[in-house]
């Protein structure tokens, strides 16, 4: 008896489409619905303070590097991507002569953010860096500072923001 | 010996132990700062405190010698409170400035901060600043960060011997000084940085550059002296950044010749590429070039004594092959070829030294020649213990040696026969005495000197330059072999004679080449006279060093020269080939030392330039020359070097460390013979900073050199009524030279003393001078 029930209900979902009418009312259901994707480059999403985009270089107010050339970032950076030669500056201040990202190697950890004493390197929310070759993606001490320079605010924002999950 | 429990495992030491060191023996950790295994104790950090059962307070485990069942405990939770309260206060000044520090990584005070601090402090007054001190290009500074441990103090007290720093006030006030602002007069000046705990004094070439955790480090043995202290070559990528000694080794110091020799490994100086005709060639092309002048040629060969003892097995493969009877040299500064009754090398070890009862300095500025065995020599003072000195001058020493007598060059025979003397009529023989005794009329006071303390029951003879570049040395050297055989100093076991040797590897050399070897002016005349078409010299540099420049220079006019080596030096402009050979950083290889201690690096530095190690380029020849190669491999070559030393097999199957050669000692008798002499006595004068290729290539040491450099030339203010600054006019056998002279009383009146470096380098190989009269 219940097997006949069983087929008398497969015939009536087959012949009367009903699985095709769901399908196409879950469909209907979402081109009247608010949508979430947005128009990239034209609209953006809104980025977290936290977020981990390409590398800066900060200053003091005073317009002094901030980086001390302890080279901790070098040390803890698990890619490898971080290269730092330092000598004595004329003044006596330890400093970098060299300070490389290669963001082809990044791994966008933050790791150096946090292993900085002295808030120097930085991860933006820049993450539209790409280039046409790959040797732009290396990013010299120069490019790193500019990059800091240009965002200053921001950075300086972001950084007063996150610290109170410190 | 004494037994104890320390947490509860009984471990038993020597008595008078204190227990930071039983504790140091047994494996248990115990924090410190301010002691030091070679500094006396100062127990001012309060760092290691334990606990002894039944004392009502923790004591200083540095200061605290152990007493029988005394029960030790390391840790405990009072202790845990003490070590966080000791923390505190050694922090209280100390700025927080670790990513700036070049200690940071290597530094006992952050180590212990993270183990045994609390992670906050309370102190929140003004900090003290302290100014930074001068103490020279080898040391940086940085006060503020000084935990007041004394080391540093302790340190110029008792090993440098200078006494160039104190500490001025107490409490809050307290401070470390240097008794003069200027830079550190000792040669060890190098090892403040080790032994300061903190980054209170800092390595100075490498302030700022590198971090501990960048470093590679490469295992090897310095070549700049016969000591030939373990080192540790540490670079960073493709630099060389510093050169640390071994913790363990014999010696726990370095000099600072060997530590910032270092500057020299990567400078313009080194040769990287095939040279030929003063262009940059190919291998294949310089070979061939090499090949051209020396087949079927008559040649010399000058070797360094400071290659790896394989690269100087390759080069008597290369001599036994294609160059038989071809003479060699590797001393720059041996007048006389004769074989020696000892020859170069030590007999004893350092420690033996410093225990001997009786040691006696003939001729040798021991604290630039042998700046360690200096140390040992120190100590000993220090425990008053006898050392006596004899030679021209009163080399400065840093300790007060109990006799010192000033003698001339001339005198040497009759100091010795004036010994031998005292030492028959005491009844002490040895065959061939008389006969010696009978060859000389002249007897010098300072013999009795030499036979009091070969009256001892052991005693070290510490044969110096003065000796060993005697025109007669093979007579004075008989003739202290005979008085240390009659004095019984001569035994297996009890053997006092030693031989200040020139460079590395002195007995595997004298194992090599004992039979052919020649005097590197013997090369040079046989050039001169036209008895040699080609002189091979590998890795020295007869002009800038030695004796000879001016032989070396009238030779290479009439001969070609094919130099191999690591690094350019004076006479590199005169080569017609130059083929780059790997430095003694940069090999796989043995070195020998003076003591006959062996060591094998493993782990070289990386090559930057063409250069093949030496023992490659001997086979490269051999086979252009036709011949067939004897090994290609270092283990094939292996089996012929342990042919020629046998006693390195023993080595190699670990059974000892050291081996000692009984080298070609010479058992005939060589009596003193009688020359004529001019007026004065001309001494050539060494300088660690000055001396070798590798030390002037760098320039930390030449600016170091500057500092404590002598005048060229220098009497004493009686010889003539020689006035400092007048000009002399020399008369040589070889010409009329003039010196603006200076003077000096700490030298032997009737001696004139130069520095080959100078501009009296080409009087080195005088030896002797008429005066006439000063100028002014």
């Amino acid at each position: 008896m219940q097997c006949v029930l069983k087929w008398l209900k497969r015939q009536i979902n087959t012949w009367l489409l009903l699985e095709l009418v769901r399908g196409l009312a879950l469909t209907g259901k979402y081109l009247f619905k608010p949508k979430i994707t947005i128009e990239y480059p034209e609209e953006r999403t809104p980025l977290s303070p936290r977020f981990r985009g390409l590398h800066a270089l900060r200053r003091y107010d005073d317009g002094e590097e901030r980086c001390i050339a302890c080279k901790l970032c070098e040390v803890v950076c698990p890619a490898l991507a971080i290269q730092i030669d330092s000598e004595e500056r004329e003044d006596g201040s330890r400093r970098t002569t060299r300070y490389d990202i290669d963001t082809t190697l990044c791994i966008f950890c933050g790791f150096c953010e946090e292993a900085c004493p002295v808030d120097a390197i930085v991860e933006t929310q820049i993450f539209e860096y790409a280039t046409e070759n790959r040797q732009d993606l290396y990013y010299t001490k120069d490019r790193l500072l500019a990059t800091g320079d240009k965002y200053a605010k921001q950075i300086s924002a972001n950084l007063a923001d996150k610290s109170q999950y410190n | 010996m004494t037994t104890l429990f320390i947490n509860e495992e009984e471990v038993t030491v020597a008595a008078g132990t204190s227990i930071l060191e039983a504790c140091r023996q047994s494996n248990v950790d115990v924090p410190y700062f301010c002691y030091h295994p070679e500094l006396s104790v100062a127990a001012n950090c309060r760092m290691c405190l334990v606990n002894v059962e039944g004392w009502p307070k923790p004591p200083a485990s540095c200061c605290t010698p152990v007493s029988e069942g005394m029960k030790v405990s390391t840790e405990s939770e009072a202790l845990v409170k003490d070590r966080e309260m000791a923390m505190e206060y050694l922090l209280i000044h100390h700025p927080l400035d670790c990513p700036v520090c070049d200690q940071g990584g290597e530094c006992k005070l952050q180590d212990y901060a993270m183990e045994h601090g609390s992670g906050k402090g309370r102190y929140l007054e003004e900090k003290r600043i302290i100014k930074d001190k001068q103490l020279g290009p080898f040391v940086t500074t940085s006060m503020t960060r000084c935990i007041h441990c004394t080391r540093c103090v302790r340190f110029a007290d008792e090993i440098a011997g200078t006494g160039d720093m104190g500490v001025l006030n107490r409490g809050d006030h307290m401070e470390i000084s240097s008794v003069v602002d200027e830079c550190l007069s000792s040669e060890l000046s190098g090892n403040l940085p080790d032994i300061c705990p903190v980054g209170a004094l800092l390595d100075g070439p490498s302030h700022d550059v590198s971090r501990p955790w960048e470093m590679t480090r490469h295992q090897s043995t310095c070549t700049q002296c016969p000591q030939g202290c373990d080192i540790s070559i540490e670079s960073r990528g493709q630099d060389v950044m510093r050169i640390q000694p071994i913790e363990g080794s014999p010696e726990p110091w370095l000099c600072d010749r060997g530590r910032f020799v270092y500057d020299a490994f990567r400078n313009e100086s080194r040769l990287l590429k095939p040279i030929s005709k003063q262009e940059k060639v190919s291998w294949n092309d310089a070979i061939n070039d090499s090949i051209a002048l020396l087949k079927d040629k008559r040649i010399g060969i000058i070797c360094s004594p400071d290659w790896s003892v394989e690269g100087l097995s390759a080069i008597r493969l290369l001599r036994d092959t294609a160059f038989k009877n071809a003479p060699v040299a590797f001393d720059l500064h041996r007048r006389d070829k004769r074989s020696f009754a000892f020859e170069e090398g030590f007999s004893q070890t350092t420690q033996q030294i410093e225990d001997a009862d009786q040691v006696v300095i003939l001729g040798s500025d021991l604290r630039q020649r042998l700046p360690l065995v200096m140390q040992r020599i120190r100590k000993r003072v220090l425990a008053d213990k006898p050392v006596v000195r004899i030679g021209s001058m009163r080399y400065r020493t840093n300790s007060e040696l109990q006799k010192d007598m000033l003698i001339r060059p001339r005198d040497w025979v009759s100091v010795i026969a004036s010994a031998i003397e005292q030492v028959m009529a005491l009844g002490k023989q040895a065959a061939g005495m008389q006969a010696w005794l009978d060859a000389t009329q002249d007897r010098h006071e300072a013999g009795k000197v030499l036979a009091d303390a070969l009256l001892a029951e052991t005693c070290s003879l510490l044969v110096g330059e003065e000796i060993r570049c005697h025109n007669d040395a093979a007579a004075l050297i008989h003739g202290l072999d005979l008085l240390m055989r009659g004095c019984g100093h001569a035994e297996a076991n009890n053997d006092g004679r030693n031989l200040i040797p020139e460079g590395m590897n002195a007995q595997a050399l004298t194992a090599l080449f004992a039979k052919d070897r020649m005097s590197v002016s013997d090369i040079f005349e046989d050039a001169n006279q036209g008895k040699l078409d080609a002189i091979l010299l590998i890795g020295s540099d007869p002009i800038g060093d030695g004796l000879f420049p001016v032989q070396a220079r009238e030779a290479l006019k009439k001969v070609a020269l094919i130099q191999i080596g690591a690094i350019q030096g004076e006479i590199s402009d005169q080569a017609s080939v130059l083929l780059p050979a790997s430095a003694y950083s940069e090999v796989e290889g043995t070195f020998i030392n003076m003591e006959g201690r062996v060591r094998t690096a493993h782990h070289p530095l990386e090559v930057l330039g063409d250069q093949r190690p030496l023992w490659k380029i001997m086979m490269r020849l051999l086979q252009a020359l036709g011949q067939d190669i004897p090994a290609v491999s270092l283990e094939e070559l292996r089996i012929h070097m342990h042919r020629f030393i046998p006693e390195l097999t023993k080595v190699d199957d670990k059974q000892q460390d050291a081996i000692f050669l009984s080298s070609a000692r010479n058992r005939k008798s060589i009596l003193p013979t009688q020359i004529t002499l001019r007026t004065l006595d001309v001494v050539s004068r060494y300088s660690m900073y000055r001396e070798g290729m590798w030390a002037r290539s760098s320039e930390l040491l030449r600016g170091a050199g500057e500092r404590q450099k002598l005048a060229d030339v220098i009497m004493h203010p009686d010889t003539l009524a020689a006035q400092a600054g007048s000009i002399a006019t020399l008369d040589t056998d070889h010409g009329q030279y003039q010196f603006k002279i200076d003077v000096r009383d700490d030298i032997s009146p009737g001696v004139l003393f130069i520095s080959k470096r100078g501009i009296a380098g080409d009087i080195s190989n005088v030896v002797s001078v008429d005066i006439n009269g000063g100028s002014a």
